[in-house]
């Protein structure tokens, strides 16, 4: 450099300068959000943007655009909830560009509502679409009165197991209450030493809830003004008694939900059931190798006393409160919900098994999924006998990322044995209250 | 950053003496302007501002009534946020973690970028450009991907080194020690980039002192010990001084593990408990008074290096390694 001729250093840092504000010129206007167009003329169709991660959903999209003329729906897939698509979403919505529609699990509604993220769509949802809802998925995205989503599906629990691992180890049938279950466990361990009967998601507290659910629990509630927390009531001890010893006796594995290792362990054998919902059914097809097809099914999960559910996550399309498009949202959400031709879209993508929570079209989508993987079963009789005892008390609470926040870094403790999930509740419930208390609510210990 | 300043007025003080007196002045400082817009620009935008909307984030809180879904508003709360986030054992966990992780990784680290760089400026090693080079490439895999593999070969069931040792007898689990995981890929990650700004300090060393060296009758080990590291402190200041704040920001790899396994909870390290603040709790005041404290903690422990350092080295450390690099 120092070597160059002088002469030449002129134009060259003029050209450097120029350079420079070019480059930093198209930064500054890649910095820039794409403006929003609101405006739609009587022949353009509305355009709106949806975020969305379960299996199908483009396929959805597609019918809905090929079948719409009024309204066009712009999809980007995001990564599952859990993987940061939330993250995603709350940022969005934080900076103001969040997209009109977004897919949000029941757990995390109340949540996004409470940061102001979600629009009230109760005056564009009339009694005649709410009442082809399931009562209880209605319920869910029902807050403080008013309608805040729009179900996509009834998530009921259930309990996808390996047949022949089961058959090796002489066992005829899928157990029917939790007593057998841990039998069975036992069962499968001694057959095969290196086999174990479920796995115990420390990152997914939600696999948990729905056991502390179908258990009869009810984490929160409210009274007038004040939220009631509840974490560490009888039932919830009950479940969390029984998979405490589970874990402690070594039968069952603990490792995160659809990580390498789960994954790993289910193609090789290792793990002989998935306590699912009933999405996980698609999800698990997708996720196995073609040799396993036929060797799965599909049972009601083990009972305490009496048919009892709880549900797993489950799906619900949301409106954003800056969106300016709400009609054309809540068209688009209903059409995906409510429709044949919306939830065949989804089912014959071939990974989807989602329950729809609009009873209705169950057998529009028992017909569309291809059961092969699970021998020809008829796996929607099973959710549909699930989703009917879904326990109707519970309801989520205003602070589930907190909550679950929390219920996961304890969860972390439990591989090691240095901590227990009894411990991860009161740990939870503590911090709840604090939370709820940060953000000025009343609060109450049930 | 740094050295951008320096290196974009030097041309302009050469210039002068070939131009005539009256645009001579205005080129002076037209020409740093306009070079040094964009930089302030992009300095503002992308730096200032949001420093400023932390500092204003992290004073104020979301409060909402009734049963909290009419909407919040948003009230001062002065330092509540810092209180609470000063409050929280999780975050002040994740401190000790870092500090558990600089006291580990830092000396092993530079240990061994040390010892790698003096190895081949010695006499011992052939193929140096090769060894320069393979030991420089990790640091070319971005880090979020290298997280990934490594990620890969720490989860038993899937990872061959783990199956490997498995058949041998030994239990490796990485994933159940966080710490020892962590510091493994920011070494990897970390010691040829290091070695390569020792190796280039040491090339720098004049060679009449090394031979007068020998001539006194050092041996290579002598020579190193007392010749070379002297001489090279000034880029050994440097890498600590870049190495401690670097550290100070640990996150890509224990998120990436946090995805994997959950020992790593959501607040292993003090960035990872502002990410979770914001992104998981949707608590952004949280995450502001959070993100500014570990700023804070940063700047005085930068100062402290710096101040540390200085007291022993020369007195302009940064200007020995940039002409050395």
């Amino acid at each position: 450099m120092s070597a160059a001729p002088a002469r030449s250093r002129t134009p060259l840092r003029a050209a450097a300068a120029l350079t420079a504000a070019a480059l930093s010129a198209t930064l500054l206007a890649g910095c820039g959000g794409d403006g929003k167009d609101a405006s739609a003329g009587p022949d353009k169709p509305v355009d709106i943007t949806f975020w969305g991660w379960a299996k199908g959903t483009k396929q959805v999209v597609d019918a809905f655009n090929a079948s719409h003329k009024d309204v066009r729906v712009r999809y980007e897939e995001i990564p599952s909830g859990a993987a940061g698509g939330y993250a995603k979403l709350s940022n969005a919505a934080k900076a103001g560009n969040a997209p009109d529609v977004f897919n949000v699990e029941y757990p995390q509604l109340p949540d996004f509502v409470s940061q102001g993220a979600v629009a009230d769509i109760s005056q564009y949802v009339d009694a005649g679409l709410k009442a082809k809802y399931l009562p209880q998925a209605v319920q869910l995205t029902t807050l403080g009165g008013a309608t805040y989503a729009l179900p996509l599906d009834a998530a009921p629990q259930v309990f996808y197991y390996r047949k022949d691992l089961f058959a090796k180890a002489g066992i005829t049938a899928a157990p029917t209450t939790w007593a057998e279950f841990r039998a069975d466990a036992v069962k499968l361990k001694q057959a095969q030493p290196g086999s174990r009967i479920a796995t115990f998601f420390p990152d997914d507290p939600t696999t948990f809830e729905a056991m502390a659910w179908q258990a009869g629990a009810q984490w929160f509630g409210t009274s007038g003004d004040t939220w009631q927390v509840g974490l560490t009531g009888a039932e919830t001890n009950k479940a969390a008694d029984y998979w405490q010893k589970m874990i402690d006796d070594d039968l069952v594995r603990v490792e995160p939900s659809f990580s390498q290792q789960w994954t790993a362990s289910l193609q090789k054998g290792g793990t002989a059931g998935y306590l699912g919902a009933s999405w996980g059914g698609g999800v698990l097809k997708g996720t196995l190798p073609e040799e396993q097809a036929g060797k799965w099914a599909v049972a009601p999960l083990p009972a305490w006393n009496g048919a009892a559910s709880g549900m797993l996550g489950g799906s619900t399309f949301a409106v954003s409160k800056d969106s300016g498009k709400v009609k054309a949202a809540v068209e688009f959400a209903a059409w995906a919900t409510t429709t044949a031709e919306g939830i065949q879209a989804r089912i014959s993508s071939g990974d989807s098994s989602t329950y729809p929570a609009d009873p209705d079209l169950v057998p529009v989508a028992a017909k569309a999924f291809k059961a092969e993987f699970y021998g020809g079963q008829d796996v929607y009789a099973v959710y549909k006998g699930a989703a009917a005892t879904i326990g109707q008390k519970w309801t989520w609470g205003p602070a589930m990322g907190v909550t679950n926040t929390t219920l996961k870094d304890s969860f972390g403790k439990l591989a090691d044995h240095s901590g227990t999930i009894s411990q991860a509740l009161a740990a939870a419930q503590k911090d709840t209250v604090a939370e709820l208390k940060n953000r000025g609510l009343k609060v109450s210990a049930r | 950053m740094t050295p951008t300043a320096p290196t974009a007025a030097r041309p302009a003080d050469a210039a002068p003496s070939r131009t005539a007196a009256a645009p001579r002045r205005r080129r002076r400082h037209g020409a740093p302007a306009v070079l040094l817009t964009p930089f302030f620009v992009l300095f503002t935008g992308a730096t200032l501002v949001p420093i400023g909307y932390a500092l204003y984030l992290s004073l104020y809180a979301e409060h909402r009534s009734g049963l909290g879904f009419g909407g919040g508003e948003t009230v001062f709360t002065g330092l509540g946020n810092y209180t609470r986030a000063l409050g929280d054992a999780a975050f002040r966990g994740g401190f000790v973690n870092l500090a558990e992780y600089c006291l580990l990784y830092i000396p092993l680290m530079t240990g061994l970028a040390l010892v790698l760089a003096l190895l081949l400026d010695s006499a011992l090693v052939r193929a140096r450009r090769f060894f320069q080079l393979a030991l420089f490439l990790p640091h070319a895999v971005p880090g979020t991907i290298a997280a990934l593999i490594w990620v890969y070969l720490y989860t038993p069931g899937i990872s061959p080194v783990i199956g490997a040792l498995d058949a041998l007898g030994a239990q490796a689990d990485l994933l159940g020690h966080p710490l020892a995981a962590v510091v493994n890929m920011a070494v990897w990650e970390w010691t040829g980039y290091n070695m390569v700004i020792f190796f280039a300090a040491l090339q720098a060393v004049p060679r009449e002192v090394l031979e007068a060296a020998v001539v006194d009758g050092a041996g290579p080990l002598r020579t190193a010990l007392s010749i070379k590291l002297p001489l090279i402190r000034s880029s050994l200041a440097v890498v600590g001084l870049f190495t401690v704040i670097g550290s100070l920001q640990l996150f890509t790899e224990p998120m990436i593990l946090h995805g994997t396994t959950p020992s790593v909870t959501s607040a292993w390290s003090p960035n990872m408990y502002a990410y979770t603040a914001a992104f998981e709790r949707h608590d952004y005041g949280l995450a502001a008074a959070s993100s500014v404290l570990l700023a804070l903690a940063a700047a005085g422990l930068s100062f402290a290096v710096t101040r540390a350092t200085r007291g022993r080295g020369g007195s302009r450390p940064p200007h020995g390694t940039e002409r050395a690099v």
